[in-house]
């Protein structure tokens, strides 16, 4: 079945004024949704801004991550499997990281 | 690491638990002016949990992991914050000793009760407001947010968060400190903190709207904060008699309604369902009130709680020995909600006359005029002498009144008892 790549965007302030319940809350859901039988791997990124690495006149340049200059920021992946995009997106509309304010963009990986 | 599927379930709580426990303990090494980096040093640690452990699972123990990150966010936090100066290293090198210590071992859980304990004695400090004391306690102590505060208290998210402000505001005008009071000053501050835990308890027991599930909890934040100072080494008999008066009156909790939700009065509950770990609790702290030759307010409403437990014992209740607490009660307060109370002790000894002549000097308070309990117990005793037209028009002018759904229809049934069914019309709409 082909695979699905579920990119997580976070806005940190979505969680500063959440209690330690409501945190624990969001917690034990997005662990429940991690069980679902077609996930097939799943990753959380370093809370850093990162590097980003550009060619300039030439020659490769790293530099910091676009941290600062957005407020979304790429905080983690899914893969999961399904047999189409209107599959893929189904079975994501009920991720809490969409109660919790986030963005989700789904990418097929290619081949699979 | 343990794949997701092998992780256990969390520990019911335990993030509010351990995050009043965590920024009491941050703002001992960071100091009390400090207590907003605690508190974002805290939820950022919440944060991590949040994104980590779905993925890498649960970590063995838990405590442990939040209180390790904790302290090495509370290290970058105080490097990032530029108006530390000079003090950062400092501080860093205490943060660096404290996560050596380990959560779960003795020391270190002895070390963190006094943490708590030092912080509940700042927060209730008698130089700020008792609204604000509340709204601190439970947002540092208890892990409250602003907006769970306000709807127990069905105050604004603005004004709660203002309440917060102004009580951060004053600890560091004032200087005030997590230092434990000193003997001379300890009685007035132990009353101080007994006096919020108190407010809390009794927001969450008979507040007259609100959901629920937050009131539960409110109850329960106040019995533990009660049972944390009861059991210090600050503790006096009175504070053994909060924690006995809290964990009585709460016990009763699960038969305070029926499957259908109305209110069941207190001889008429169905005593198995009371919280028997709770009475024993009760009791047990009331035994521990009695040493010392103190009697506060606390030790009669305990008195008058256990008075009532007895009765799940199969006994029926001993109503002259209520009505002569509510008699000392009543010298020691003057308060009309004491009066008021006593009242129903009255009519169950004394009969309904004596009652309604009991409570005639109330009906000039202005206080009571809207309070539906009032009215309540005016028209009940009325009903009982046969008023029938006065009675219901006590339970209209009750159902006027601000109160909870239950109550709303425990009044209306009271009304249609009356003989007032056919002026139903009448009634607000529930």
């Amino acid at each position: 079945m082909p695979h699905y790549m579920l990119l997580l965007y976070d806005n940190p302030a979505n969680w500063q004024n959440l209690s330690p319940e409501e945190m624990q809350q969001a917690l034990e859901k997005y662990m429940a949704w991690t069980q679902k039988p077609f996930r097939v791997d799943s990753k959380r990124l370093a809370p850093d801004v990162g590097r980003v690495i550009r060619s300039q006149g030439g020659q490769p340049r790293a530099t910091d991550g676009p941290y600062s200059e957005t407020k979304e920021v790429l905080g983690g992946y899914y893969t999961i499997e399904a047999a189409n995009y209107d599959e893929a997106v189904q079975r994501t509309l009920d991720h809490p990281h969409l109660e919790y304010g986030g963005t989700i963009e789904v990418r097929q990986v290619y081949g699979s | 690491m343990t794949p997701p599927s092998e992780t256990g379930a969390l520990l019911e709580h335990l993030f509010r638990h351990q995050a009043g426990r965590m920024v009491a303990h941050l703002t001992r090494l960071l100091g009390p002016a400090r207590l907003d980096l605690a508190e974002e040093t805290v939820q950022e640690t919440m944060l991590r949990a949040l994104q980590t452990w779905p993925h890498q699972g649960v970590p063995e123990n838990a405590a442990a992991w939040l209180f390790r990150v904790a302290h090495n966010a509370a290290i970058d936090a105080v490097r990032r914050d530029r108006l530390i100066g000079e003090k950062t290293e400092a501080l860093v090198v205490e943060l660096s000793q404290a996560s050596q210590a380990a959560p779960g071992g003795q020391d270190f859980e002895e070390q963190l009760r006094d943490d708590e304990l030092r912080m509940i004695f700042m927060c209730c400090h008698p130089e700020i407001p008792r609204d604000a004391s509340v709204a601190l306690s439970l947002k540092i102590a208890g892990g409250f947010s602003v907006r769970e505060i306000a709807r127990a208290f069905l105050a604004e998210e603005a004004a709660v968060a203002q309440r917060l402000v102004r009580a951060k505001a004053l600890i560091r005008q004032r200087g005030l400190t997590l230092e434990l009071p000193r003997p001379a000053d300890l009685q007035r501050r132990l009353d101080a903190v007994m006096e919020v835990i108190y407010l809390v308890f009794n927001e969450g027991y008979a507040a007259h709207e609100g959901e629920d599930l937050i009131r539960h909890d409110l109850c329960s934040e106040a019995l533990r904060l009660g049972l944390l100072v009861a059991t210090s080494s600050l503790s006096a008999p009175r504070a053994h008699a909060l924690v006995a008066l809290m964990a009585l009156q709460a016990a009763r909790w699960p038969a305070r309604v029926d499957e259908a939700g109305d209110l069941v009065l207190l001889e008429s509950q169905d005593f198995s369902r009371w919280d028997q770990r709770l009475i024993t609790l009760g009791f047990r702290h009331f035994d521990r009130s009695m040493a010392g030759e103190e009697v506060s307010e606390y030790h009669v409403q305990a008195a008058i709680a256990a008075t009532y437990t007895r009765a799940a014992a199969g006994k029926s209740i001993d109503w002259p020995l209520v009505l002569s607490l509510y008699d000392q009660l009543l010298a020691m307060s003057g308060s009309p909600v004491v009066a008021l109370n006593r009242a129903v002790a009255v009519a169950k000894v004394r009969g309904p006359e004596a009652a309604l002549e009991a409570i005639a000097p109330l009906e000039q308070n202005p206080k009571l005029r809207h309070y539906h309990l009032w009215l309540a117990v005016r028209g009940h005793l009325l009903l009982e002498l046969e008023r029938r037209e006065e009675a219901a028009a006590c339970f209209r002018a009750a159902l006027e009144c601000r109160c909870s759904e239950p109550e709303r229809r425990f009044l209306a049934r009271k009304l249609a008892e009356c003989g007032a069914v056919a002026d139903a019309a009448t009634l607000p709409a529930a």
